[in-house]
């Protein structure tokens, strides 16, 4: 296990793409505070009633968001890539056993993605504090210690976003079919979910991915196409099923097929 | 030391391997030939563990291949060269392989250079030819320093010298005492490669054999020309060869050799204008064994005889 997990880390260290994929996530999260530059001046302009109203924390969460689809996509390149080249017959070869080649990628991009989406919660959160200042934005007047859990919270879905992606390229081994899949489940399904009829939005808005770090935090869904009906426990466990069933179901079918 | 025992796969209704039995043995450079469609690259996939037998089984050192725990340092494959990431140095993509297996650092420096990429170690795949593409499997294939070797058709777009490195490379692979087994659809490649045959046609066994019986089973007799052809028909049937007449007036002769021919003529006093042991090439013998099973030939007309 132990080499097969450096093998898989050699593998993903050593294409392009991962570095690409990174860098749009660290751009991404830069452009997020040059936002909230604006967001300080826009803030020194209005009027005490209307600063009631604007608040920061969309912004913080826009990162974290960003980052689940860029991890998402690497995490179906990492094996999809191997299918379209015809390489994966060398890496089963390599590594007959093949729970345990998953099993390594899943760890490798598991790994990478709970850095990189950690990196990006905690770094929009503590940079747009430090960008705003002493403004006292009517979502930020809490400590960092106390903001501070949410957002690593939301980090973790990350690397759920990112198996998830590793198990829909197993299953599906067409990288357009996985990308498709994993934008439908990020973002397409939730806004489908959203116009479902009451109280429907609602229950299945609450077990969307996207939704589950506010509920693992206690947060409301106030302003957000998600529910939040679940206790946070529910919704930790949510949110492991989301990474968990989909690989173990890869794995079952991976073992099975032929290469 | 492989074994397929057996062995049947099939695909849905199609039944790409059937029943098919053959031992490889260390020492020799064993070409697996048949037309394609035959089922040589089903056989290695599922010897390799990539596809599961339907029924039978594929060994390797006495062991399916994926109870192997680390299967590089006793099997070296290499399937298709084209199969490989672009974006990755060789050297990566080697490093990474070696690791896998448990295989040291020093070891990917030393197959380059074997297999003469050194050079190139730095370059990504994605710029290399077919040859050295070609040549990345091969040390790919050599990493574990293997004793059983499975090449699924190396020369395949090689140019001539590429041709030769890898035939010199094969037999000396065998000299060294390991199995190497090389499947092809060209008759005259393994000819100058390999010390035996595994003939293969719509999944089953037509031959299993050495070169050497091969050509022997298909030696056409000895062309003989005569001024005197009554005469020389007459004494060579007399001492046992059975003898056919040409349309050009010679005769070819079975069950005699060219030194009991000439023996024979000169203590009767027949002048011999002509005696050539005329055996069908390897390639001929081959298309004839094969002639029942290429999937997609075009329709022969056979010649009238």
């Amino acid at each position: 296990m132990v080499d097969a997990v450096a093998a898989e880390w050699r593998k993903l260290r050593s294409v392009r793409s991962t570095y690409w994929v990174l860098a749009v996530t660290a751009v991404f999260t830069g452009f997020v505070l040059l936002l909230a530059v604006q967001m300080a001046h826009v803030w020194d302009g209005l009027s005490a009633e209307r600063r009631a109203d604007l608040l920061l924390r969309p912004l913080q969460e826009l990162g974290g968001w960003v980052a689940s689809l860029c991890l998402a996509v690497l995490g179906v390149l990492f094996i999809t890539s191997e299918y379209r080249t015809g390489m994966i017959r060398t890496s089963l070869t390599a590594l007959p056993r093949r729970r345990t080649l998953l099993l390594a990628k899943a760890a490798v991009i598991g790994a990478v993605a709970l850095v990189a989406g950690e990196a990006v919660t905690v770094g929009s959160f503590l940079g747009t504090r430090a960008v705003i200042g002493g403004r006292p934005f009517p979502d930020q007047k809490a400590s960092i210690a106390h903001d501070l859990p949410g957002f690593l919270v939301a980090g973790t879905v990350v690397p759920v976003f990112a198996l998830l992606g590793l198990s829909l390229g197993v299953l599906l081994r067409s990288t357009a079919g996985s990308l498709v899949s994993v934008v439908f489940l990020w973002h397409v399904l939730p806004l489908l979910v959203f116009q479902l009829p009451e109280p429907w939005s609602e229950r299945i808005g609450s077990v969307m991915p996207g939704g589950l770090a506010h509920q693992i935090a206690g947060l409301g869904a106030e302003n957000s196409i998600y529910g939040d009906l679940l206790p946070s426990g529910t919704a930790a466990a949510v949110l492991i099923g989301y990474a968990l069933i989909p690989l173990g179901l890869a794995a079952f079918i991976l073992v099975r097929r032929d290469a | 030391m492989i074994e397929v025992r057996e062995l049947t796969k099939r695909y849905g209704g199609t039944t790409a391997v059937d029943h098919l039995s053959f031992v490889v043995r260390p020492g020799t450079v064993t070409g697996f030939l048949g037309p394609n469609g035959a089922g040589k690259s089903t056989t290695m996939r599922v010897l390799l563990g990539l596809d599961k037998a339907t029924s039978g089984a594929a060994l390797v050192n006495g062991d399916r291949y994926t109870a192997l725990r680390r299967p590089m340092r006793e099997v070296g494959a290499l399937l298709d060269a084209g199969a490989v990431q672009g974006g990755r140095r060789a050297f990566d993509h080697l490093g990474w392989l070696a690791r896998s297996n448990g295989i040291g650092a020093r070891r990917v420096t030393e197959v380059l250079e074997q297999v003469g990429l050194a050079g190139v170690a730095r370059k990504r795949v994605g710029g290399f030819s077919l040859g050295m593409r070609q040549r990345l499997g091969i040390a790919a294939a050599l990493l574990g320093d293997p004793g059983v070797l499975m090449f699924d058709e190396p020369v395949n777009g090689l140019d001539p010298d590429g041709v030769r490195w890898i035939r010199e490379l094969m037999r000396a692979l065998a000299a060294d005492g390991r199995t190497v087994l090389i499947s092809s659809h060209l008759m005259s490649e393994m000819e100058l490669t390999a010390d035996r045959l595994v003939i293969i046609g719509r999944g089953r066994l037509i031959a299993d054999t050495s070169v050497r019986e091969l050509a022997d089973r298909f030696r056409r007799g000895v062309l003989v020309r005569s001024p005197r052809p009554a005469e020389l028909t007459a004494a060579l049937t007399a001492a046992g060869g059975a003898v056919e007449p040409m349309p050009d007036g010679a005769v070819t002769v079975t069950g005699l050799d060219v030194a009991a021919i000439g023996d024979m003529a000169a203590a009767r006093g027949i002048p011999l204008y002509e005696v050539t042991s005329h055996s069908a090439s390897l390639e001929e013998a081959y298309m004839e064994l094969t002639a029942d099973s290429t999937e997609f030939g075009a329709p022969l007309e056979r010649q009238a005889s």
